[in-house]
């Protein structure tokens, strides 16, 4: 019972941590796109809030489903969906890598970052997506 | 890979919900068992057997 009560307990904190990192990430895509906006680029400034908002709603579906979860007795993290999470982890680090190598080579010639902050939002921003993607595919998918 | 688990999960009238919670795991990943669409590790394999009352080898039927 201890054990249960335990785990249950952890379950929570990681829950707790889940939606704090979000928010955080929230928080920091917020600024970027006041930055963005107060320098005049619309661009990097909506763009910061479309990956911010989708960010947004993965917390709140995280959030809300593992409340649900936790409540019925499910566990928050079970092998699958640590498998589906490692898969989605690692092709996203590899798809990324190309990710910033695009991002390095175009920067000198076709895309014209304001400064390496934009240039670093840019690339976190579309690693976070990426992972969201693959975490998608793989939670459908035979694994 | 094919599975049995739908068919003595109704014998013992067990719902996808009531043999996730006794072997421990979110009811998706019995679905995905279910559906032979989840490659289960020996461990869980070995709890959901034990939950049904069977062995490994006559719960999951693999196909060359």
């Amino acid at each position: 019972m201890n054990k249960k009560n335990s785990k249950k307990g952890k379950e929570k904190i990681r829950l707790i941590a889940i939606v704090i990192i979000s928010l955080l990430v929230i928080a920091t895509g917020a600024l970027f796109s006041l930055k963005s906006f107060m320098k005049g680029e619309i661009a990097g400034g909506v763009t910061g809030i479309i990956i911010a908002i989708l960010i947004l709603g993965f917390a709140i579906f995280v959030f809300i489903r593992g409340n649900r979860d936790m409540k019925e007795g499910y566990p928050l993290r079970d092998e699958r969906s640590k498998r589906v999470m490692e898969k989605a982890t690692s092709m996203a680090f590899y798809v990324s890598l190309y990710l910033l190598l695009v991002i390095g080579f175009l920067s000198d010639s076709i895309i014209k970052f304001r400064d390496i902050s934009q240039a670093t939002g840019i690339a976190v921003g579309g690693m976070a997506l990426l992972f969201l993607l693959f975490w998608i595919y793989y939670n459908k998918k035979e694994i | 890979m094919k599975t049995r688990i739908k068919e003595l999960r109704a014998r013992y009238n067990l719902t996808q919900e009531d043999l996730a919670k006794k072997v421990g795991v979110r009811r998706e990943t019995i679905v995905f068992l279910e559906k032979g669409k989840y490659n289960p590790s020996l461990q869980l394999a070995h709890d959901v057997a034990k939950a049904l009352k069977t062995k490994i080898d006559e719960l999951f039927i693999f196909e060359k």
